[in-house]
């Protein structure tokens, strides 16, 4: 079936079969390997995209539900070429060991900051719950996400 | 982990999705947020011909109310329930229910009539396909032994669902429609109380709306969820309550619903008759756990040994009554 959705502010209109899921559509066809995926089941978080403005979880969509709707990817975050203050934050505070959780704990951390330009750490936990990390135990997450938040004010 | 092939309707009317699953006679499987029917699939515990998404239909989203009523829309998202104020402000148990669901894109995607009639779940059923190819199928896989309990005649698995322990505790019901028909019962006459087949639905029939009466007077209720982690966990045991009183404090109603203690929710009927038109004091709110405890139904097919998560059902049932009267203002 034909598709047509927005992919990072581009439009794409795209053949795709309506059993593939929204995170084979993104990796495979679109070429966008930013969007991991671990679990598969929903219990990571690593696989997780905007749409329309809010965090949904790449490997339990179907590629037929991107109809229409708006999707950013990690890759459609940075402003012109420069990265984006989150993705900084998490470089310069150490947020980042293998990297596989990382896309997924940005753009959560992406739309809590659009939401909520203070958050407090407990509201940044609560932000970043359903995103597991195997490295870094979290606090760097979560004080780069506050460094971020501060510095976007 | 890909998913096994099947067809994929998306109707944008009711109208036009009851007579779809009509016209499939039933194979149409309703498709909501797909949080826990995909991961289903992918365990290849159940082989839908078509999917048919609710997604594109509007008229089944959104919480609106009246002077006696409230109505939540099947498709209404997990999320949207956990932030209403109106829900934060008088039906508390149920907003703290939702915002208890997996994690917050699972709530985005996540919605109540897909919560509702989730499958139940076990440590030896939900698994993949590999993992099962070893043993032979379970009564809940259609064969005929039990893994939880060698030797028993019948299915143990246990309903997980955080919305429906904090909506029956409010009394809630359900809209169920099908081509040319509507019904309302309530949400406890959803649940058939077998492990195997616990949903009682048809095949062709749609749950479209959530009814809760507004009550009356003084009240507070309260949701609270046993897991080994604050995110993305399943309960393992829950407590729903609510509590009535009048002007010298004494308790006009009571509802107190478990979850996680069996194939379906559980309500615990002695509590009307140990609290009603008394205080709410401590040796009540024990006696109203013990008989929690006695009805809980557990077996050891999830994460923790059944004889602990029974022994939480007191703990977490004083807790919602607790909270529960806290909450009144
Ligand atoms: C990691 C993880 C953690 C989870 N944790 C929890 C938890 O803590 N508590 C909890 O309650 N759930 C949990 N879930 C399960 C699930 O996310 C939620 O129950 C969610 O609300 C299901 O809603 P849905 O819209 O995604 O349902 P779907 O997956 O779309 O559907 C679920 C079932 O309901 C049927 N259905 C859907 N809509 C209708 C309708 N209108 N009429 C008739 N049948 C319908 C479907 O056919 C399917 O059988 C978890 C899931 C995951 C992946
Ligand atoms: S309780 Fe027994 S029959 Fe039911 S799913 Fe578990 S192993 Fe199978
Ligand atoms: S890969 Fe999607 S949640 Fe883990
Ligand atoms: S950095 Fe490795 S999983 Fe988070």
């Amino acid at each position: 079936m034909k598709i047509r959705f927005i992919l990072n502010g581009e439009t794409k209109v795209i053949d795709v079969e309506a059993d593939r899921r929204v995170i084979d559509v993104i990796r495979e066809d679109l070429g966008l390997t930013g969007t991991k995926e671990a679990c598969g089941r929903g219990e990571c978080g690593s696989c997780t995209i905007l749409v329309d403005g809010s965090p949904k979880l790449s490997c339990l969509m179907l590629a037929a539900q991107l109809e229409g709707r708006e999707i950013i990817t990690i890759e459609g975050i940075k402003k012109d070429s420069d990265m984006h203050p989150i993705q900084e934050a998490f470089i310069k505070h150490g947020a980042v060991q293998c990297g596989f959780c990382t896309p997924g704990m940005v753009l959560v951390s992406f739309d809590l900051l659009k939401r909520n330009k203070k958050p407090s750490r407990d509201e940044i936990r609560e932000a970043i719950s359903g995103n597991l990390c195997r490295c870094t135990g979290y606090q760097k997450i979560v004080d780069a996400i506050e460094a971020a938040a501060k510095r976007e004010l | 982990m890909r998913l096994p092939s099947f067809n994929y309707l998306e109707p944008i009317t009711l109208t036009d999705a009851l007579n779809l699953m009509e016209e499939y006679h039933g194979r149409a499987q309703p498709l909501a947020g797909g949080t826990e029917l995909l991961p289903r699939m992918k365990l290849g515990l159940t082989h839908p011909t078509y999917l048919m998404s609710l997604k594109e239909i509007h008229e089944l989203k959104g919480i609106k109310s009246n002077k006696n009523e409230l109505y939540i829309g099947g498709m209404t998202s997990l999320r949207e329930i956990f932030l209403s104020t109106l829900l934060q402000q008088k039906f508390l148990a149920i907003s703290e229910a939702a915002g208890s669901v997996a994690a917050p894109p699972l709530r985005n995607m996540g919605t109540i009539a897909g919560n509702l009639c989730q499958d139940t779940r076990c440590f030896f059923y939900n698994q993949s396909y590999f993992w099962r190819r070893g043993l032979k199928p379970c009564f809940k896989a259609g064969g005929n032994v039990c893994y939880a309990v060698p030797g028993s005649k019948k299915c143990f698995s246990v309903y997980q669902g955080d919305l429906a322990p904090a909506l029956i505790a409010f009394n809630a019901k359900v809209r169920i429609e099908k081509k040319g028909s509507s019904r309302i019962i309530p949400i406890e006459e959803l649940f058939s109380g077998k492990g195997e087949k616990p949903i009682v639905i048809a095949d062709d029939e749609l749950l479209t709306q959530v009814i809760v009466p507004i009550p009356e007077g003084i009240y507070g209720s309260s949701y609270r969820k046993f897991r080994l982690r604050n995110a993305l966990d399943y309960p393992l045991v829950s407590a729903a309550a609510f509590l009535a009183i009048d002007s010298e404090k004494k308790v006009k109603s009571v509802k107190v619903v478990l979850g996680a203690a069996g194939p379906a929710p559980v309500i615990v009927k002695e509590a009307e008759d140990i609290l009603k038109g008394k205080k709410v004091e401590e040796s009540a709110i024990n006696e109203i756990a013990e008989a929690a405890y006695k009805r809980a139904q557990m077996v050891d097919n999830l994460g923790l040994p059944a004889s602990y998560r029974k022994k939480m059902v007191r703990v977490f049932t004083k807790r919602a009554i607790e909270n529960a009267f806290n909450s009144i203002k």
